[in-house]
This record gives structure tokens, sequence and C-alpha cells, in this order.
């Protein structure tokens, strides 16, 4: 009696399972229309055209792509967790200013550092005349069209990813096992390699998969210093000689490789978990000693220099040339709103569309929960241009009418990002008791009013970082709004892409200064959240 | 129990995405223009064609190919009235497609038949040459380099500076050399010219004429305005504009043309053709042409004081709707020789 009774509030607490999992079932479905669309589009390619794929792009792109992966990781890697681990050890004047100037960087697109470092490498730029002035024209200025200059600029770019990541979980770890090894005569080196990096393992890993995700489908920084990597190559096939089979079928190694990192990262993380007990003290920061603040500052002060500062400064000269020149017209603020309209519609929808496939997983963990996560998941390892093939072929044979608006281009986008906000959703719903929802269910809240008032209350922050997530990568999004956006509707990405491929410096200056001014309140909304865990 | 207020709140956000969603960006009487052209250049052009006719103008810019894509899938939903392309290549490649259609025969004889399709459905609107540009403190003879194809001698290596070869300029230039000559001498320059490179090539066109500016390179091949924007800049840069394979039996400079198409379905195709009518009329061609120090198209219409008449020297004999036909040979032919 007492079991069933049981059983039937349990089967109550949310909205009826078939109904959440029809409309998940739905999203999902949405979702994979760009897999599906490669899967298709590959399956049209013969064997020999495979076979040709194989022995002539195939080992070149792996290469480069791969190298790309692994150099992207080792910077990553050294900028992100040395300076998380300064920034979380220790005490110093000035550190709330250098987590700023670390978070910073996520504001600026690739595409950005990639044009700004490329003009100021040349023999007129900034970095090009201090170079002549301390070398002369003995040694040629660095070049960053190979793989190296590659990926030092999508370092700079993405070690922010990392430093987040690796703070927090330096701020959670345990004092106890340090002070232990210390006392047991380690010293701070080996303590740190034998004690905080096994401990920081899974966050370095989630920042780095992060990351590695990003390199695989970067599209603005390869193509503008033609970097021949998977999605450069894609973009090509399809530009180049029209050929969508083969875009798709390099799309769907792309994505078998995409896959296979994330699996793996998953199943080392899995089997590295480590637990703190209940009375875990938190380690406090050391504060800093003369010679130590020093130290920190400098090598803060250099990360922070090429990653923020320098081209923000950048931006900020040219732009106010171009303000002198009268360049910023009507038609500029123009593309300020357009790009605000986007991302706003685009991170609002892509929170609504995630909350159920989040709250299915979380509350009814099974075998189709975790299918529909993974496909879902899927937009986020495909690069932006096949996701917008796959999108204008689907409409234009689906629903027509819509096609010429805005549909297109919010749905290519809510699809490429989708994953960032069912990760962050997910990640606040897998805290939240059960029982708190049968609670409001027991005193008679129905099914929607206990979402309304219960749920959504109860996730709120991880909604909030969700739609902050999306909404900075809708901002910053390029390829798929190149080939999607409305006739004549320009967004400040699109015309920083235009104005760089036109060497107009005075002109792509203030877009991306725009870009950086529009994405800091967003982070600051992100870290205040992360203040409040 | 569900609560009045939200339930609104939720109703206007829906209202509010759908008209969102049902936006449509151009009026009805504005012609759309697909551009793959800079905006800096075609801006003025349609600024005068609106001054004169009062036909509004849209431009939707993007890369040629990304548009040509674009109104392949799109088909008859697209909303594009035009088609302005840099490259005669993809404005032939359109009209294999069957994208376009034909433009009036009155209009399209203004163009001389190389410079256009030969069913009319593109015409050719300017026209750059592929030149060589020079060192002139590290060449003191003139005569060192007549023809392209001395950028394969082995004595150059790495003296020479070429883009990449997925330029579409330079997939152009190769095309003509291709038609010009044979495929079995292309081939063994393009070998030469791919181990003179040391691989080490150049993503734009603008850095290969200042690296010979500096010194840093002997000799480069780039198309003829980007001398002359770099002298606009630095009037003092030892460089000097070299017109290749000129020679009794040479093949003559490589030319390729921008060039305009009216979409197969457009709606407003009387409109469209004016604005045609104002590309090929004597003042639209010379706005067109100037802003880029480029060759009007349309004989008796002279090309800018700085570049060398169009008549001084020998031009390839290759139509340029050739360019369209055998581009994905010509990539075959790169990517067989692996060039950077």
């Amino acid at each position: 009696m007492i079991g069933t009774g049981i059983r039937g509030i349990a089967g109550r607490i949310t909205p009826k399972f078939g109904v959440l999992g029809w409309i998940v079932g739905w999203v999902v479905a949405l979702a994979a229309i760009p897999s599906l669309f490669v899967l298709y589009s590959s399956a049209q390619l013969s064997w020999t055209e495979w076979l040709n794929l194989g022995s002539t792009r195939l080992p070149g792109l792996l290469w480069n792509t791969l190298l790309l992966a692994m150099l992207v990781a080792i910077g990553c890697f050294a900028l992100g967790v040395s300076t998380a681990w300064l920034v979380a050890r220790r005490k110093f004047a000035g550190r709330k200013l250098a987590i700023w100037l670390l978070v910073l960087p996520l504001a600026i697109p690739t595409y950005v550092f990639a044009h700004i470092y490329s003009s100021m490498l040349t023999e007129e730029g900034w970095l090009g005349l201090t170079w002549i002035f301390f070398f002369g024209h003995t040694i040629d200025i660095p070049d960053i069209y190979n793989a190296v200059g590659v990926a030092v600029i999508l370092s700079l770019a993405g070690f922010s990813y990392v430093f987040l990541l690796v703070r927090a979980a330096l701020l959670r770890s345990n004092r106890r096992l340090e002070e232990a090894a210390r006392i047991h005569g380690a010293s701070p080196l080996q303590t740190f390699r034998r004690i905080n990096l096994p401990l920081l393992r899974p966050a370095i890993a989630a920042g780095l998969a992060v990351v590695v995700l990003h390199v695989l489908s970067d599209f603005g920084a390869v193509s503008m210093l033609r970097y021949q990597t998977f999605t450069l190559s894609i973009y090509s096939q399809m530009s180049g000689r029209f050929d969508y089979n083969a875009a798709a079928g390099l799309s769907l190694v792309l994505l078998a490789l995409s896959l296979t990192f994330l699996a793996l990262e998953r199943f080392f993380r899995s089997k590295q978990r480590y637990y703190s007990s209940a009375q875990a003290q938190i380690v406090k920061a050391k504060p800093a000693s003369q010679a130590e603040l020093w130290l920190i500052w400098i090598w803060i002060g250099l990360v922070s220099l090429f990653a923020f500062v320098l081209p923000v400064t950048w931006m900020c000269v040219w732009s106010w040339e171009a303000w002198a020149a009268d360049y910023i017209t009507a038609e500029f603020w123009g593309y300020v709103f357009n790009s605000g309209v986007v991302s706003f519609t685009a991170a609002t929808l892509a929170i609504i569309l995630a909350f159920p496939i989040a709250l299915y997983h979380a509350r009814h963990p099974s075998i189709s929960s975790h299918t529909f996560l993974h496909v879902a998941n899927m937009g986020f390892a495909l690069p932006g241009p096949v996701v917008a093939l796959g999108v204008i072929t689907f409409m234009l044979s689906v629903m027509p009418a819509l096609y010429g608006g805005l549909a297109a281009l919010i749905m290519a986008v809510v699809v490429r990002f989708l994953p960032l906000a069912i990760q962050a959703q997910e990640a606040s719903m897998q805290q939240l008791t059960p029982s708190l929802e049968q609670a409001g269910r027991i005193l008679g809240a129905g099914p929607f009013e206990n979402l309304w008032r219960v749920t959504l209350p109860m996730v709120r922050g991880g909604l909030v970082s969700a739609w902050v997530l999306v909404f900075i990568d809708v901002l910053k999004e390029l390829p798929a709004t190149l080939l999607l956006r409305p006739v004549g509707f320009d967004t400040l990405p699109v015309r920083i892409w235009l104005e760089a491929s036109e060497e107009m410096l005075e002109l792509a200056a203030p877009a991306a200064l725009i870009l950086v001014i529009g994405t800091c309140p967003a982070i600051w909304v992100m870290m205040r959240s992360e203040k409040i865990k | 129990m569900i609560d009045i207020k939200k339930t609104l709140t939720l109703i206007l956000i829906l209202s509010l995405f759908s008209t969102l969603f049902s936006l449509t960006y151009a009026a009805d009487d504005e012609l759309i223009v697909f551009s793959g052209r800079k905006d800096t250049f075609v801006k003025p052009v349609v600024k005068a064609f609106t001054k004169k006719t009062g036909i509004k103008v849209l431009l939707h810019t993007a890369e040629s190919t990304a548009l040509l894509n674009k109104l392949r899938l799109e088909k008859s939903a697209t909303q594009a009235d035009l088609f302005l392309s840099n490259d005669a290549g993809n404005l032939q490649l359109g009209s294999q497609m069957g994208l376009f259609r034909p433009i009036n025969n009155a209009l399209s004889e203004l163009i001389p038949e190389q410079y256009r399709a030969t069913d009319n459905r593109w015409l050719g609107l300017s026209a750059r040459a592929r030149v060589l540009v020079v060192n002139t403190d590290r060449v003191k003879n003139e005569n060192e380099f007549d023809s392209v194809f001395d950028l394969a001698k082995p004595s150059l290596k790495g003296q020479i500076a070429i883009t990449n070869s997925t330029n579409e300029s330079y997939i152009a230039g190769v095309t003509v050399y291709l038609k010009a000559t044979n495929r079995t001498r292309v081939k063994h320059w393009l070998e030469g010219l791919k181990a003179n490179t040391e691989s080490n090539v150049f993503a734009k066109h603008s850095h290969i004429v200042t690296a010979v500016a500096r010194g840093r390179k002997t000799v480069g091949l780039v198309n003829h305005y980007y001398i002359y924007r770099h002298l606009a800049q630095h009037p003092d840069a030892p460089i000097a504009i070299v017109m290749p394979d000129q020679g009794d039996n040479a093949m003559g400079v490589a030319w390729n043309v921008a060039g305009v198409a009216i979409s197969k379905y457009s709606k407003k195709q009387p409109l469209a053709e004016r604005f045609v009518e104002f590309l090929v009329s004597v003042e639209g061609q010379k706005l067109f042409a100037e802003t880029n120090d480029e060759y009007p198209v349309r004989s008796g219409v002279a090309a800018a004081q700085a570049i060398p008449p169009a008549a001084s020297y020998k031009i390839a004999n290759v139509p340029m709707v050739e360019l369209g036909r055998y581009r994905n040979e010509t990539i075959d032919l790169l990517e067989e020789v692996g060039m950077p």
C-alpha cells in the first residue's frame, strides 16, 4: 500500500514522461538535421570517391588538424593552468583585475585575433616596427601563416576556458592533502605535480576539451591565415568546386574525430573521480611576497598584454581613426542592432529548447535520454558552413515559406550552440534533489506550477549561465551567419569579415570593439553567478 | 492554477519570435544585388545609379563563391535580382548551373564577344591583367623577365612571390595559361614554381607587392592594380610592372573580368536590365573600372591614366567563358602538382 502510494507520487512529480519525452524527441530531431544532411550527402559518395579523398586530402588534413589541436592544447594548458594557480593560490595587489584580464579574451573572436595580429606583424604594424627596432632587418618578422602562428592565435583566444575551470577546481580543493604532502617533505613543485595536477585533471580535461572542440570547428582564424584544417577544406570543397558530397564526406570524418575525442575525454574523466570529505577545508591563498608580486604580474601582465590589452588598444586606436573620419554612420549602428537581435533571440530560444532535454536527462536517465543528449551535442562538432548548408536544404524543402527571413539563421545558430545550453543547465539540474519537487506536488501544486515555482527558480543560475554562453558564441558566430543572413542583413562579425578582407583597418576595428564591449556584461553576469555558487 | 501573468509573458515572447522570424529586410521596389566585389568599389556605382534613376539598390556582399552557392541552393526562392562577381569563372559556372537569364542583345553587344557569355547570360564589365612586379634595385636588366614561365627558373629559388593556390585570380591565370599553351608545359611550370616558392606562399596579393618592394623577394605574380595601390601609398617604392609574354610567338598577358548577371528567378527583370544598362553605359563603365584602376571592357572607354593602356600590349587570346569551363581541371592540376 505504502509502496504504491510513494510510487504514485513519484510518477507525478514531473510532467508526464510521455509528454516530456515527445517534446525532447522533437527538439532533438530538429538539432539532428545537419547531421542527417551530412550522413545523407556522404552516402552519395562512391567507393572510388572515398578512396580518392582518402589518398589525396585526408592524410594532410588529419595531420594539419591534429597538429594544430595538439599545439593549441599545449598552449592553453601552459597559459591557463599557470595563471589559474597564481590567482587561486596567492593573494596579491590587483588580483581581481588580473582575473578580469584573464577572462576577457573570451570576448575577442578568433578571426579578430587573426586579423589584428596579421596586420600588427606587417612592417608598418606596431609589432613589426617593434621587431625591426630590436632586430633590424636581419631577422624576418615572425610569420603567423603557419601551424605555430595559428596555434598561438587560437591559444590566446581560448586559454580562458582552461583558466576558469582550473581556477574553480583549485578553489574547491582540499587544503589537507597539500599540507600532508608538504609535511612529508615534498617541495612546492612536487606538491603541485603529485597532488594538485592529478586532482585538477578533470577540470583541465574539461577545459582542454572545450578548447579542442573550438579548434576543430574554427573557421574564422584558419581561413584568414589560410591554414588547411578540416573545416577550411570542407568550406573550399563547397565553395570552390560546389562539391557538397565531398564536403559532407570530410565533415563525417571530422564528426567522427570530434566524437572519438569527446568519448576519450569522458572515459579518462570517469576514471578520475575524487571526492572530498564534508569537512574539507578550502585552501586559503597565501599573501604574495614582494618578489612574488613582481613575478606574478610580469607573467600575468605578459599573457594579458598579448591576449587582451594589445588587441583592444589596437581596436581603440583604429576606431578613433574611423570616428574621426566619420565612418561611424547610422548603418554601423544598424549592424550593432542586428547582432543584438540575433544573439538575444537565439540565446533565449536555445535555453527554452535545451530545458526539456536537460530535465529529461536529469529526471529519467536512460538509454534514450543519453542518445538524445549525444545527438543534440553533435551540432557543436560540425563546422558552421555545414550546419548552414543542412539548414538551407531542410528549410527550402520542408518550410519554404519561412525562408528569406531570420528563421534560417536563428535555427542554424541554435542548433550549433544548443549543446552549450544543455550542458550548463544539466549541471545545475543534477544538484537539484527530486524531493523538493515532490514536496511541491504534495503541497498541491500542479505540474506547471511546480515547474514555475520550484524547478525554474532552483535552476536559475544554470539558466543564466547557459543564456550567457550561447549569447556570447552567437554574437561571435561567423560562417553560418555569412551564408544564412537575410538579404541586406549584416551583423558585426560579417562586417569585420568583409572589411578585414579588404584590409580596411579603420572599418573593421569599431565593429570588433563593439563586439568586445557587448560581450562584457554577459561575462560579468557569468562571473557573478559563479561567485554566488 | 497557472499564473496568468506568466502565461501572458509567454504568449508575448512567442509572438515576438514569430514576428522576428517572418521579418524580411528588402522593400518591394528595391533591386537586390548579390555582390562578390568589394563594397567600397561597388557603392559609388550604386549611388550614381540610384541618383540617376531613382531605383534603390540593396547590396548583399560576400565571397563570390559563397553567393553562387546560395543562388544554387535557393533556386526559385532567391531574392537576388543580380549577381556581381570579380571572376569570370564564377559567372560562367553560374550560367552553366542555369542560374541566370540572357541579357538582351542591345546591351550585350556593347561588350566585346570574348568578355561575355556566348549566350549573353553574363557580361564582363572591367578587366584586370595578370602581370609581374619586380624589385628595381635587384633587377637591373628589365628584359630579365619576359614571361611568367620564367618564374620557374631554378636560378630564382626563394626569390619569387605567389599567392596560395586557392586564390581565384591565381586559378583564373593558370586556366588562361592552360588554354593558351598546353597542359604539359603548365604542369612542368607549376612544378618549377612549387620548388622556387620553398613552400612559402602569400595569403594576399598586397603582401606580395610589399615583399617585393622591401626587397625580400625579387619578383611576384599579381593583378596589375595591386602595384598601383602600393605606389599610391609609397610613391618611391622600388618596384616596376612588367607585362609578360609579349614576344611574337608569346601568348600575351592573361586577363580576367569582373562582370554581372541577372538571376533567372528575378521578378524585377525590367529594373535589373536598367541596372545593367547603366553598368555598360560609358558613365557606368568608367565609374565601375576606375574605383579599382581596372580596364573598362566596353571599347572606346578609356582606363585610368596611371595604368598601361590596353592597346599598348598583347593580351592572351582566351575567351573568358573558358575560365568557368576549365576551372575544375585547373584545380585538379594544382592539386595533382600539390601547389601550396
